[in-house]
């Protein structure tokens, strides 16, 4: 070997070890993330949330498909109801759109149609079916912050007072239908 | 027989992979020059024997040999010939050994080619590129073997995804994947670099093709992976901020920042220590981007859980392949460092500054990317951020690089001052001013953000028109010898930087004047598309070669004047059980008339999306100016100026 670097003892500086910690740290992450997956301890339930048990917001937003009406979750006063947060630009909002359907036939959908342009919304609907009762357009997410919303699709059961009873983060697949919401929306009075 | 004789190829690849990662680097340091030297003929034999498995592989899949479990898994005897190759490296363990063959082979180019390199840097590089390799073959033999047989052949095979059953498969993942992998040189270059305990310009000077080569495929692959998107998937869009997407998207981003600062390496002997970090980070994200994030090798998180002993050893893999080296720039970097004494407006100041917003950009994306990962790694929610995030975080910082692009070209290395610039800024300024009124004259109520993209694509047209008019000066004579004394690479410059032009074109040309409508229509209504009629005529059954088909045919007038039929179809694959939407395209310069069929009946009417969608072509088209660029900057270095072509500018000045 050449004396390339023979003599010359770097000292370790900070700023060249941050790179190294960062990548640990994700590592970290990862290792504990497959290491639960493989021991069948990462439990896919449903999050717990702040919403759970308080008041469904009552903000008012442009109805989607009746030009200059309003909707709100005080529409359904006195019934129970789900609320979806949805967008065209969401993929697993596509996945979502038959069991959506299966719940339509027995409870009443609010739609939010989360960050998105109106005219993909309604191009959503058209590909991918409307189970919704009423659409309320939230443009720069105002009503998803009101909801707690932190990504699409998100999914809230509602009871008839208004309280919310239960939230599901994710797109509904046959699981939590048949072992979330078909439970919940059974219980309701 | 033939697969068992690739299988044996591929365990000799590895075997001789595993020499080529120890055995020269002992030479080197025992100086024991027979071990050394051993470094260059041996990657050779393991570029053969890969090339051999990946085709005994090919054969099988060409011949329909159920008796191997992934051919009977991934291909049927009624595909047509062209989607039973492509089918080799449309799953899991092809596409592994597609990425190892690329591999190898970018390992044989360099064994073959550096000639003129430092003797200890060349067998350093090689030697890692062969760690890597092992690696990969590794986790190819021992978790994903492709040649593994079927006790009892099937009669036929299980079929391959219709979607996937397009020319855009046949050639989208190959050209990304040398992307990809062209890397790995790269980041070779820097750990062997690190070994070495030297960067310096000549270090630069050859690496730099190689960063070229690799840029320049990785752009051409996201293109086409965006093209194929916008006609296979009907959704009428070319870019959706999906993971894959953001997969290929991060490591072109960390590749564009490398290539500029390669540049300050070589000219300014700068800058080293963060190149030699973006080397080592482009190639990881191109690790994690093929194998974290589905795109074909592992098709979601979830491959994990479905085969641990996959999950593990990627995980290793990767901690090997990004750890160590990190660990070796923690201890070896500080010695790379090098002053800082550069000034604001300088060619450096310029190129610091596309670093900074290329990492920022990179970060951006991996956040948008991995968020929804890691949330659905600890509850299980599958959510997604989506283009509103993108929308107000990546835009913003690309509008301050296309801002910045413009100058930078301009300005000198060491010491610029503006005054030098004056023509260039003008012409820009100017450009600016032109786009925004062009676009207030031609749309109401265009956003402000729509008016910012405009001001930015005429202030980087002219200048780029400028810088070039500067350098050229065709108003005074010996134009020529001027043109031909510019090197390659700065022609490649100024086609990738033009690239961006035509790019942006398309890009805002389609964002801000599409124009769609949605309709249920039966056969004979017509519809109004952006000043052309469109009119359904009917819809009929079709037969394909392994589908049928529901095609609707579509009458396009502007006038009275017939201009086409489009016919978009629904296609109905009988092995796969499954149904694709075939958009109807009209491409032309001007913009393309894109036609999607959606659900209906004769009764009802059948629901058509229809789009005018103006410029949309020049997003590719400019992606392609930018790949031609890459590849400019990349062969042009190969060749030095002869000296009496130098004579001949000093006698002329």
């Amino acid at each position: 070997m050449t004396g390339a670097h023979s003599g010359r003892t770097g000292r370790l500086r900070l700023s060249f070890i941050i790179p190294l910690a960062g990548f640990l740290l994700l590592a970290g992450f990862a290792t504990m993330a497959l290491m639960a997956t493989l021991r069948g301890e990462r439990d896919m339930s449903q999050l717990p949330s702040a919403m759970v048990g308080k008041p469904a917001p009552a903000i008012m937003l442009p109805s989607l498909l009746d030009e200059g009406r309003t909707v709100s979750a005080g529409d359904f006063a006195g019934r129970a109801f789900l609320v979806n947060v949805f967008a065209s630009w969401c993929a697993p909002c596509r996945a979502e759109a038959p069991a959506l359907a299966l719940l339509a036939e027995e409870i009443a959908i609010m739609g939010i149609a989360y960050k998105d342009r109106p005219g993909d919304s309604r191009r959503f609907l058209t590909d991918y079916g409307d189970p919704f009762a009423t659409i309320g357009i939230d443009r720069d997410g105002d009503a998803g912050m009101k909801w707690g919303v932190y990504g699409v699709p998100e999914t809230f059961l509602v009871d008839a007072n208004g309280t919310i009873l239960l939230r599901h983060a994710g797109p509904i697949d046959r699981r939590v239908l048949d072992e979330v919401l078909w439970p919940a929306i059974r219980k309701l009075p | 027989m033939i697969t068992e004789l690739g299988h044996f190829a591929l365990i000799l690849a590895f075997v001789t992979s595993l020499c080529v990662a120890i055995l020269p680097l002992v030479g080197l340091r025992t100086g024991l020059a027979s071990l050394s030297a051993l470094a260059a003929p041996a990657t050779l034999l393991m570029a053969g024997a890969v090339s051999f498995a990946f085709m005994a592989l090919v054969a099988a899949f060409v011949t329909s040999d159920f008796s191997v479990a992934l051919v009977a898994a991934h291909s049927h005897s009624t595909k047509p010939m062209i989607y039973k190759i492509s089918g080799t490296w449309g799953n899991h363990e092809g596409s592994l050994l597609l990425w190892i063959l690329i591999l190898v082979l970018f390992g044989g180019l360099l064994a073959l080619r550096g000639r003129e390199m430092n003797f200890g840097l060349k067998v350093r590089t090689l030697a890692v590129q062969a760690m890597v390799t092992a690696g990969f073959l590794a986790f190819c033999l021992f978790t994903s073997n492709p040649f593994a047989r079927l006790d009892e052949a099937p009669l036929d095979g299980r079929g391959l995804n219709p979607i996937l059953q397009d020319p855009g498969l046949a050639l989208h993942p190959p050209t990304l994947y040398v992307g990809y992998v062209g890397l790995s040189l790269a980041f070779a270059f820097a750990v062997a670099g690190l070994i070495e305990g030297r960067i310096d310009r000549a270090w630069a000077r050859h690496v730099r093709p190689w960063i070229s080569a690799a840029w320049c495929a990785l752009t051409a692959g996201i293109a086409l992976g965006s093209w194929w998107a916008y006609y296979e998937l009907g959704w009428g869009g070319w870019w959706f901020w999906d993971p894959v997407e953001n997969a290929s998207l991060m490591p072109w981003l960390a590749a564009t920042a490398l290539l500029h600062s390669t540049i300050v390496v070589e000219q300014r002997d700068r800058l080293k220590s963060w190149t030699v970090l973006l080397a080592i980070l482009a190639f990881s994200l191109s690790l994690v981007g093929t194998f974290i994030v589905r795109s074909g090798l592992l098709t979601s998180v979830h491959s994990f859980a479905s085969d641990p002993a996959r999950g593990v050893f990627i995980l290793g893999i990767l901690l090997a392949a990004i750890g160590v080296p990190l660990l070796l720039f923690a201890i070896r970097g500080p010695q790379l460092s090098s002053r800082n004494d550069h000034v604001l407006i300088s060619r450096e100041s310029g190129l610091i500054l596309n670093n900074f917003l290329l990492t920022a950009a990179t970060v951006v994306v991996l956040v948008g990317t991995f968020y929804p990962l890691a949330l659905e790694m600890v509850n299980g929610a599958r959510i997604t951020v989506g283009p509103p995030y993108f929308d107000a975080t990546f835009n913003p910082i690309m509008a301050v690089l296309v801002l910045a692009m413009a100058l930078g070209p301009l300005t000198a290395w060491r010491r610029g001052t503006l005054p030098s610039l004056r023509l260039s800024l003008g012409l820009a300024a100017a450009g600016a001013v032109l786009a925004i009124g062009v676009g207030m004259a031609l749309a109401n109520g265009i956003s402000a953000a729509g008016l910012a993209g405009l001001g930015l694509l005429g202030w980087l047209a002219l200048a780029i028109t400028g810088d070039i008019l500067h350098r050229l000066k065709p108003w005074r004579g010996g134009i020529g010898t001027r043109a031909a004394v510019l090197p390659m690479p700065v022609w490649g410059m100024w086609t990738a930087h033009a690239g961006m032009v035509v790019f942006l074109v398309g890009a805002l040309g389609n964002g801000l004047f599409q124009t769609e409508v949605i309709v249920r229509a039966l056969p004979g209504d017509s519809v109004d598309v952006a000043g052309k009629t469109m009119t359904l005529r009917a819809v009929e059954a079709r037969q394909g070669p392994n589908y049928v088909t529901e095609t609707a045919i579509i009458e396009l007038r502007d006038g009275t004047d017939l201009m086409a039929f489009m016919t978009p179809e629904k296609r109905f694959y009988n092995a796969e059980r499954q149904t694709t939407t075939e958009a109807a395209i009209r491409p032309r310069i001007g913009g393309d008339d894109y036609a999607v069929l959606g659900d209906g009946d004769a009764t009802s009417g059948y629901t058509l999306r229809l789009y005018r969608k103006p410029f949309v072509s020049w997003i590719w088209a400019g992606a392609g100016l930018m790949a031609v660029g890459g590849a400019m900057a990349a062969l042009g270095r190969r060749q030095r100026r002869p000296a009496p072509l130098a004579d001949s500018l000093r006698t002329a000045t």
